[in-house]
Formats: structure tokens, sequence, C-alpha cells
């Protein structure tokens, strides 16, 4: 059957990838399963930890196991538009005619990782974005379409914020997930030790090509979800916001604005993808609740109470999902529930 | 495309165990229902007769039926019964997804491929139970009527009361004597024999009667002899007296005694009560006992929460305060939050036209002239009140201390340094001539103000100034507003 073919590819392509990936990367795997799963959902990751944690290693390990063209921009404040998407420069040729000729920027190639993205200036940020959200950038008046598959990995670190501009609320809901990277237990970071103070001699395979990657994207969409869990989704989001009359004390209190629909599109986009990938052909209520914290957990736009209390986003969207569960059932049978 | 029939066949299985839990469910409701009505015959078995006992067996088995078949009447849609069964069962939202996209115009490719999927898990499944049991409240109560039931049943009948007349015709045909003259003169001689109590066996009628008869008016300065009152004669003067001033009180409106007013009905006037005697003892701050004043703090809060926010925002930075061990600022805390309790009952009682309200004590002040405090009076002896208090010292006219200094400079600092340059020099006219244009102002002052204070309480009921710094937010504004 072709479409079980189609299937089995996707478990194999994703398996081995993953499996390539955690050759050099040690622990991590709820970020690696993100990157991943935002890989094959058609958005962009978003990935935020300490220094030194591996994840520009996570990014470039995965470019690895893609036969996909690779570039890394370096974000600092005075980095200019121009230096990401490009510029016309002047060019002479043979005959002695000079002419203007587009130079590609970085933001010309499949896997782009944004380093340190919160350290550019708005302005270099947003010509980031622009592209992202369009898959084209616009230069000299000419439109130029980005290559297909178009991947950003950003980068940002939390704990040193002097002299950073973090992303507006708008921005950063363009990233499908917000993966968070955490320190390793004791066990990975004695294998870290290990692993990376001999000489290498793990290589990375090519396990997936471009076009495969985009073939697979489009297998994603097929991924049937049934009603009441298309409900919960809608929920799970709804219960996000301070003004929805079912939302948890924790949200009233703390939050100000609650995720966009984009959110539930990321939930039900990355379910469908872990279904896939666990040779599963369609979404569960189990999927839904694995992806509501990496895609709602930067959407989530705390009061200042909340700021000052520390709460985590990650606790609100824990809430939420509690709420809509309960709330989804709530009109039932008792022996339908 | 595959064939669903054994989805359909799991689903109906899932749906038979649904609606057997459902009958024992209301079945068992039913019977705890019937068993407590069938208590009322068996109470009334005297008036019922032997049939009681059916009667109340055929009401239990009516409510367990009567609930069972509810249950069985009650709906049981595919689509739940599906989900429970995927949950139950352990098959991660496969069934019903299956079912529900099997039937849909834009099925994709990969539906087939669920529905065998959903199938081969199935067959993979035992017969297992997919909806638990479930049973009501009134199941475990249910042994309770039924006891009774049973006692009732195997008791003797429940005499109950009888409210009618006695029957005197059955009484004269047990005595056998249809003379009533002849009764009624039988009767007039017992009672003329002198130990006719003694004789016959007394009612507690015939003795309250006998009682009633014994305590004539001569007799009461007997029966009062050991009391206070038994030398006393009767003064009908002085109770006539008495009568009228307690009218001319009554017509005293005013001079009636307010029972809102007593301070046990005012948890503000008790929470005064207990700050004075904390204070009164002439403690200094750090010698007034630190659990009282965290007792006294939480419960202006609890108050505050209750009436005045504010008022509890203040309380819980004394408690903050307490916390940090600063006891100076938490009795400062408390008095501020005392004062804000205070205004905030003045404010109420205004509101309902009481004494002790703002308006009533506006009217107040302007009849009096200068300040007309009275001593003794507890509300105006507040020591919390207007002036504030410094700790240890007393009531303060500056309650938020004294004014920072300005920074000192001259006028003449902003101005350029120097000479003048001489001779003549171009210069732009700036004047403008002609009328104005008569134009209402775009931004009035007024309506700005209001806005931005409307902005200022929306801010805070959404909570996004913080709670420590609500209150200086709301005095700034306060402040511009009484310019």
């Amino acid at each position: 059957m072709a479409q079980d073919a189609r299937v089995q590819e996707f478990v194999k392509s994703f398996q081995s990838l993953r499996s390539e990936v955690q050759k050099i990367i040690v622990g991590h795997d709820d970020v690696i399963l993100s990157v991943l799963v935002g890989l094959f959902a058609g958005g962009h990751v978003l990935l935020e930890g300490a220094p030194g944690l591996g994840k520009t290693l996570l990014v470039r390990t995965l470019a690895e196991g893609l036969e996909l063209s690779f570039s890394r921009i370096q974000f600092t404040p005075d980095l200019m538009p121009a230096d990401i998407v490009g510029t016309n420069i002047i060019v002479e040729d043979t005959s002695g005619r000079k002419r203007f000729e587009f130079q590609q920027g970085p933001i010309f190639g499949h896997i782009l990782l944004a380093d340190e993205i919160n350290r550019a200036t708005p302005k270099t940020q947003s010509a980031l974005l622009e592209g992202m959200q369009e898959g084209s950038v616009t230069v000299g008046g000419a439109t130029r379409p980005l290559p297909a598959p178009f991947f950003v990995l950003a980068t940002q670190n939390p704990i040193e914020m002097e002299g950073t501009y973090p992303l507006p609320e708008a921005q950063l809901d363009r990233f499908i997930f917000k993966a968070r990277v955490r320190y390793p237990a004791i066990e990975e970071l004695n294998a870290i030790i290990e692993r990376t103070t001999r000489p290498r001699e793990v290589e990375v395979r090519r396990v997936m090509t471009g076009p495969a990657v985009l073939r697979l994207r489009e297998l994603v969409r097929e991924v049937p979800i049934v009603s009441h869990v298309r409900d919960m989704v809608s929920l799970i989001v709804m219960t996000t916001h301070p003004g929805f009359e079912h939302a948890p004390e924790v949200t009233r209190r703390f939050v100000r604005y609650g995720s966009s629909p984009r959110g539930a599109q990321a939930m039900v986009l990355g379910a469908k993808v872990l279904a896939l990938s666990q040779g599963r052909y369609n979404v569960s209520a189990e999927d839904i609740r694995a992806m509501a914290a990496p895609a709602l957990r930067h959407r989530i736009i705390l009061n200042f109470e909340g700021e000052a209390e520390g709460i985590d986003s990650d606790t609100i969207v824990a809430r939420a999902v509690e709420s809509a569960e309960r709330l989804a059932v709530r009109e039932k049978e008792v022996f339908l529930r | 495309m595959v064939d669903p029939t054994r989805l359909d066949r799991l689903v109906r299985g899932v749906a038979r165990q649904v609606r057997r839990r459902r009958l024992e469910f209301y079945g068992l409701k039913g019977a705890f229902y019937g068993a407590v009505a069938a208590v009322v015959p068996l109470l009334a078995k005297g008036l019922v007769g032997p049939a009681a006992a059916a009667v109340a067996v055929a009401l239990v088995a009516l409510g367990a039926a009567a609930g069972a078949l509810f249950g069985l009447a009650l709906a049981t849609p595919r689509a739940d019964v599906a989900r429970v069964a995927d949950r139950a069962l352990g098959l991660e939202d496969r069934v019903a997804t299956a079912f529900e996209w099997a039937a849909r115009p834009d099925r994709t490719p990969l539906v087939d491929l669920l529905v065998a999927d959903a199938i081969a898990h199935v067959e993979r499944l035992a017969s297992a139970q997919a909806v638990r049991r479930v049973l009501p409240g009134e199941a475990r109560l249910l042994p309770l009527p039924l006891l009774v039931i049973l006692v009732l049943a195997v008791a003797p009948a429940v005499r109950l009361p009888v409210n009618r007349l006695p029957d005197f015709a059955a009484h004269s045909d047990v005595e056998g004597s249809p003379d009533r003259t002849g009764k009624l003169e039988s009767r007039e001689q017992t009672l003329a024999k002198p130990d006719a109590l003694k004789a016959g066996p007394l009612s507690e009628r015939d003795l309250e009667r006998a009682s009633a008869s014994l305590v004539s008016a001569g007799d009461r300065p007997a029966l009062f002899k050991d009391t206070a009152l038994g030398g006393q004669r009767p003064d009908f003067n002085s109770f006539l007296k008495k009568g009228d001033e307690r009218l001319k009180l009554l017509e005293q409106m005013d001079a009636l005694p307010d029972l809102r007013s007593d301070f046990t009905q005012s948890e503000y006037k008790m929470m005064l009560e207990q700050t004075k005697a904390l204070t009164a003892e002439g403690l200094r701050p750090d010698q007034v006992p630190p659990q009282k004043v965290r007792e006294l703090l939480e419960e202006m809060e609890q108050m505050g929460r209750k009436q005045t926010p504010e008022a509890a925002q203040t309380a819980a930075q004394g408690l903050r305060a307490l916390d940090r061990g600063d006891q100076v600022k938490a009795l400062d805390a408390m008095n501020r939050s005392l004062n804000t309790l205070r205004r905030a009952e003045e404010e109420r009682k205004g509101a309902l036209n009481l004494s002790g309200g703002k308006q009533g004590e506006t009217g107040r002040r302007s009849s009096d002239s200068g300040d007309s405090k009275e001593p003794g009076n507890p509300e105006q002896e507040d020591p919390g009140g207007s002036k504030g208090l410094e700790p240890g010292k007393g009531p303060s006219d500056h309650p938020q201390g004294e004014a920072t200094p300005r920074l000192e400079a001259k006028p003449r600092d902003s101005s350029l340094e120097g000479d003048p340059r001489s001779g003549k020099k171009d210069s732009i006219e700036t004047n403008t001539y002609g009328r104005a244009a008569r134009v209402p102002s775009r931004l009035p002052v007024g309506s700005a103000f209001e806005q931005y204070q409307r902005m200022m309480e929306e801010a805070i009921a959404r909570e996004q100034v913080p709670r420590d710094y609500q209150p200086q937010v709301k005095d700034y504004f306060r402040a511009l507003s009484e310019k």
C-alpha cells in the first residue's frame, strides 16, 4: 500500500534522524523531539537556554544529518538587515560595464541557525522574521523566494539580558515551538564529558534530503484528528485567556494575554507529526498534551504580577490543559466521561 | 475500504456495558428513594393494616425498577462510546477517529490505514471491561432505610396520636348507665367528699387546677416572702411616672440608641478597640507583643478583603514588615489599615445615612465651629485618625513625615553665560495677527484627567499594577483630583 509505505518512510526517517542527532547530543530528548517535530511540521523553533548547554551543537548536528545547506548568523547589536538578507553590489563585467548584482545573504540557506537572536536590534530581527513568515525576502524592490525547506532555529540566552532586545510577542508567535534547554542531569553530564573530551569518532550520516522533508511535511497534514481532541485543543487555547469564563485561577491572576490561534495550529501540527513518528495514523489526546507546552509557552504573556512572582508559563499551560480536559467532559454523563 | 464491522461490534459491546452500569447505578438510586418512601406505610401500619409490609416491598421494587428504566432510557451516542472505549482500552483515540472520519467526505488516504490499524488493535484485545462500575452515593445509605423497614415490619404498629373528642357514647355504654342525671349526681357527690383527691387517681390537670385555686390574690405576698419583692408594696404612681418618661424618650427619635453603632456590631470598631488596648499600655513599638500585632494585622487583612482591598493590602504590607522583624513599620501599616477601614466605614454609613457616616459627620462639623471633639467619644478618639500616629509619641500632625528639602539652586543657573552681542541683530517676528478661532480645546483637561483616572482604575482592577504600588498610584491620582 503506497500510503503505508509513506508512513513507514516517515517513521524510519524520523527515527534515523533522531538517532543521528543523539549520537552527538547527550540527553535533551524533549528538545531534540521539539526540533524534529518543528522541522516536519513546517515551522521554526526557538531554543532557549543558558550558554554551553549544546544548543548550537544540536542545530549543527541536525544540519549534518540532512542533505541541506546550512548557514549560521551570530546576532550582534551592530548586525544590519543587509547582513542577513544580502545586498546589491556593483560588479564590472568583462566589457567594463558596471551593473548591480544581488549578493545573497546567509538567509538563503535551508537550515539557518540564528544564534543569540535577542542580541540584534529589532530592525535586524524583523528582517529575519519576515523571511520566516513569508518564505521570501524583498531587497531593492525585488522579491526573492527562499529555498525550501527553510527551517530557522534561533537560540536565545535567558540570563544575560543586559544589552539584548527581547523578541516582541508578535515575533515570538512566528516560532512554532519554543524548546527550553535545561541543565543536564549528572549522568548526562558524565556522558558529555566522556564524549567531548576525546577524539571525535562518531560521524553523523546524512539520512534525508530536502525533497524528502517536503514530501513528509505534506503527509503530516493528512493525519486525521477526531473532533473531541480538536475541541480539547480549542479549550486549551481558550483557557490561557484571562477573560475566558472557565479560565483557571492562575490564568486569571497572572496572564495578560493568552495564546493566539497560531498556538492551536502549532499544537495540532505538532501532534500530527508526533503521531506519525510513532507509526500512528491519528492524533490522540496524549499527543496534544505532549505538544501543549512547547507550542504555547512563548505565546502566553504574563502580567506584571506574574513576572514579579516569577510564574513559569509552563505552569499556566499545565493548568490550562487540566481545565480543558475537565471542561470537555463536564457536561457528559458519568459513564461517558 | 476496510470493513469497520469489528469496530462497530466493539462499540456496541461497550455501549452494552454502559447500559448495564447505568442500570445498576440508577436502579440503586431508585431503590434508595423507594425504600425511604416505604417507611411511611410501615409507620402507618396501624391504619394500613397487614398490607403495609407488602406496600413497602412494592415501593422499594418500584423505585429500583423506575431507576433502572431511567438508566436504560438514557441515550448512548456512538462517538462518546467510542471515546470511552479508546480511553478504557488504551487505543489512543483510534476507534473514535476511525468512526468519525470513515463517514466524512473529506477523508484522507490515511483514514483507510487508520481503520485497518484500529481493527488490528481491537482484535488483539481480549474482551475487557471498558466501563468501570460507579456506585451512587445513595447506595452506601441504602442499608439504613432497609434496616428501618425491617424493624418496622417486625415491630408492632406505632400508635399514632388521634386528635378527636372522647367518645362519650362508648363510655356510657361501658358504664351501662343510660341515666345522665344520675351520673351528674354521683360526680357531685364525689367532689363534695374532702378526701376525694386522695382516694381517686390524680391527673396532671387536676393538680394544676388545685394549685391555681390555692394561690389566690391574697396569697401572693406569701409566695414572694423570701425574695426582695416580698417587702415592697405595689407603687402604681411611680409606674405611671416611669411610663411617661419612656414615652417622652420614644418621642426623641435622635436620642434613641442606634443599635448598629454598637461597637460589637461594627468590625472596624472591634478592631479599633483591640488596637487601643494594644497601644494604650504605654508600650514602645518594640515592646508590643509581635504575636498580637500579627493577629490584628491578619484580622484586618481578612476584613479588608471583604470590604476594602486597600486596607487588606496595607495590612499585608504590615505582615511582611513583621516577617522582616520591622515592628515599627508593622504598627504603622496597622494604623494606616485602620484608617482605611475607618474611611470605608464612614462612607458606608454615609451611604446608609446613619450616624457616624461621612455625611452626618460633615453636617456635624459644619454645625460646630472649630474643633468640636468630644472627650470620651470613641469615634473621635481614633488613634489612627486623620492626624496620623507616631509610634511611641502619640498623634502626629505630619502623618506622611516632613517634606523633603529642595535642592539648593540659583535661578540664574539655567541662564546663558556670557555678554550679549552688541549691534543690530536679525530677528523673525513671531507675532500673529487677527482673532483666534473660537473652537473648543482639542483636549479638555478635565475629561483627559477622568480618562486617565479610569485607565488607572482599570489597570488596578486588571492587576497590572503590583499590589504594593497600588496605594501610591491611587494617592497620586487623588492628589491630582484635589487640585
